[in-house]
This record gives structure tokens, C-alpha cells and sequence, in this order.
């Protein structure tokens, strides 16, 4: 069985072809991420949903001119980034004010479950208000885990504007939950 | 001074955001297929209308020329004839004109003499 990345380039070439299987499969492999990390940038689940869903059909009108220069799932964060863009100048710059999150939690005890839901309301409410450029740099190293590189060239900047706004995004964020964290 | 059994602000950062770093929705791939195969739908459609509106506008072209209507025939003619008449009209300007040139000049009578020549 292929490793993901290059089994991601056998289903690019084959919806090119016009293959809607491989499409449908290609979806099921990276739609979660891409909604978490949407769903992130934009403060609401049915938002991201139809931004998830433009950039699968983007995808799928770009099939044939693919080169699978990187990995097939940092290229659908960078459409999905200027989907986000987009969505901002529409809303003005606006900071998303409606969030929709159900906070998953991790532990069985009641009192910790609790906890865990009301910290992470607290976070993505902060997120909600950090500058945009802030907010996107601090999802995709945290929350996607992606190397400053890719979050780079998925933001069109050099390496030391990511790593200066991940920094001053860490320190918003600390400032905005001191009361709430307690440090 | 931080408390060692207590995450740190990074870490609960770094947690918070791992729990929704992917969010499954069920039947998301359908979805995706189905607005594509609409979209694939859609475009057939747009390409075979632009073909018809084509060939539909060629074939009122040739039959217009190929067969001008009696209204159009009729306003031709008049257009000839018309055309005709008016180079009539200046060929006999023309004569004038020439006639003009050749015929001695006249005096014309004063209204005095006119009415004397009536009264006596």
C-alpha cells in the first residue's frame, strides 16, 4: 500500500481522467483537516463546510495541471488560505465574533470535561480576535502542525514574517487568557 | 513560578487546538461529488448552447442573403429607380444650363411700361 503523499498523486492523475471515485476517496482523506483548520480561521462549521467544499472543486478544475511539486495537503490549505482571504475582505477584516465550537473533551471526569470545553472556548475565542494574519500562522503551527516553510509559501512571505507573527500571536493570546490560564 | 503538574500556557494552547484540528463531516466526499458532476453538467450544457446559438445565427445569415425579402426587393428598386430619375433630372439641368449660355439676353419690361402699354 502507498504512503498517503503518493497515493495522493495516483488519484490527482486519475481525476484528471474524470475518475469521480478517486475523487470521492481523495475528499475522505483530507476534508477533516482542511474543515478543523477552516473552521479555525472562521469562527463557524457551516462556513467552513462551503469553503472546504469550493476548494475541492478548485482542486478538482485544476486536476489536470497538478504538479505535485508538495505534498497534495499543504496545497489544499494554501487554497483554502486565499478562500479565507477572500472571505475576509468580504467581511471587512472583521474578527468572527460567532463561534460555533463543541469543544471535544479528552477526559471521562465530569469536572475535567468541564474544564477542558470552557478552556477551549477561551482559546478559540482569543484566536477569534487575534489579527488575521496572526490568527492563520498560529493554526497552521499549532493546530496543523506544519514546518514554517510550508506556512511560508502557503502565506506568500518569508520565514521570519511567520515566525515573528506566530510570536506576537503567542503573546496576544497569553495576554488575552492571562485571567483565564492564571500565569 | 510555575506549577510543574500544571501545563504550560503552550502546552493547553497546543491541546486546545489539537482537538479540532480535524473535524469529520459525514458524507462531505458526496457532497464534493455530486457539486461536481453539476458543475460538469452545467458546462456541457453552456458549450452546446454556444454551438447552437452559432449555427442558428450562421443559417439566418445564409437565408437572408439567399433569399431577400419582397420588402427588401422593393426598397431596392425604388433605390434604383430613384437613382435613376435623378440622373435624369441633372442631364436636363445640364441642357438648361447650356440653353441658358446660348440665348440672347432679354430685357425684361418695367411695371410702368407694362401698364401703359395696356392703357393705351
Amino acid at each position: 500500500m502507498l504512503p498517503d503523499d503518493e497515493d495522493d498523486k495516483r488519484l490527482m492523475a486519475l481525476i484528471a481522467e474524470g475518475d469521480d471515485d478517486a475523487l470521492r476517496l481523495l475528499v475522505h482523506r483530507h476534508h477533516a483537516r482542511l474543515v478543523g483548520y477552516l473552521r479555525g480561521e472562521v469562527g463557524s462549521q457551516a462556513t467552513a463546510e462551503e469553503l472546504a467544499m469550493e476548494v475541492f472543486i478548485r482542486l478538482h478544475r485544476a486536476a489536470a495541471r497538478w504538479r505535485p511539486e508538495a505534498k497534495l495537503s499543504t496545497y489544499l490549505i494554501h487554497i483554502a488560505h486565499n478562500l479565507v482571504l477572500n472571505e475576509w475582505r468580504r467581511r471587512g477584516r472583521k474578527p468572527t465574533t460567532a463561534l460555533e465550537f463543541a469543544a471535544e473533551p479528552g477526559d471521562t471526569s465530569q469536572q475535567s470535561a468541564r474544564r477542558v470545553a470552557e478552556l477551549d472556548e477561551a482559546f478559540h475565542r482569543a484566536i477569534a480576535q487575534l489579527p488575521p494574519e496572526q490568527r492563520t500562522a498560529i493554526l497552521l503551527i499549532v493546530q496543523q502542525e506544519l514546518p514554517y516553510e510550508d506556512i511560508a509559501v502557503i502565506m506568500g512571505v518569508p520565514v521570519s514574517s511567520v515566525k515573528t507573527w506566530i510570536h506576537r500571536a503567542r503573546a496576544r493570546l497569553r495576554e488575552l487568557l492571562k485571567d483565564f490560564h492564571g500565569n | 513560578m510555575n506549577n510543574p503538574e500544571r501545563p504550560s500556557f503552550d502546552q493547553e494552547l497546543a491541546a486546545s487546538l489539537s482537538r479540532g484540528r480535524a473535524v469529520a463531516v459525514p458524507g462531505f466526499a458526496d457532497r464534493v461529488v455530486d457539486a461536481v458532476r453539476g458543475e460538469r453538467r452545467r458546462r456541457v450544457i453552456v458549450r452546446w448552447s454556444s454551438v447552437a446559438t452559432a449555427a442558428a445565427a450562421c443559417l439566418v445569415a445564409i437565408l437572408t442573403l439567399a433569399f431577400p425579402s419582397e420588402a427588401s426587393l422593393n426598397r431596392q428598386t425604388l433605390a434604383l429607380v430613384a437613382r435613376d430619375e435623378s440622373s435624369q433630372f441633372a442631364d436636363l439641368l445640364g441642357v438648361a444650363d447650356d440653353l441658358s449660355l446660348l440665348s440672347p439676353a432679354v430685357d425684361k419690361p418695367s411695371v410702368v411700361d407694362v401698364l401703359n402699354a395696356s392703357g393705351s
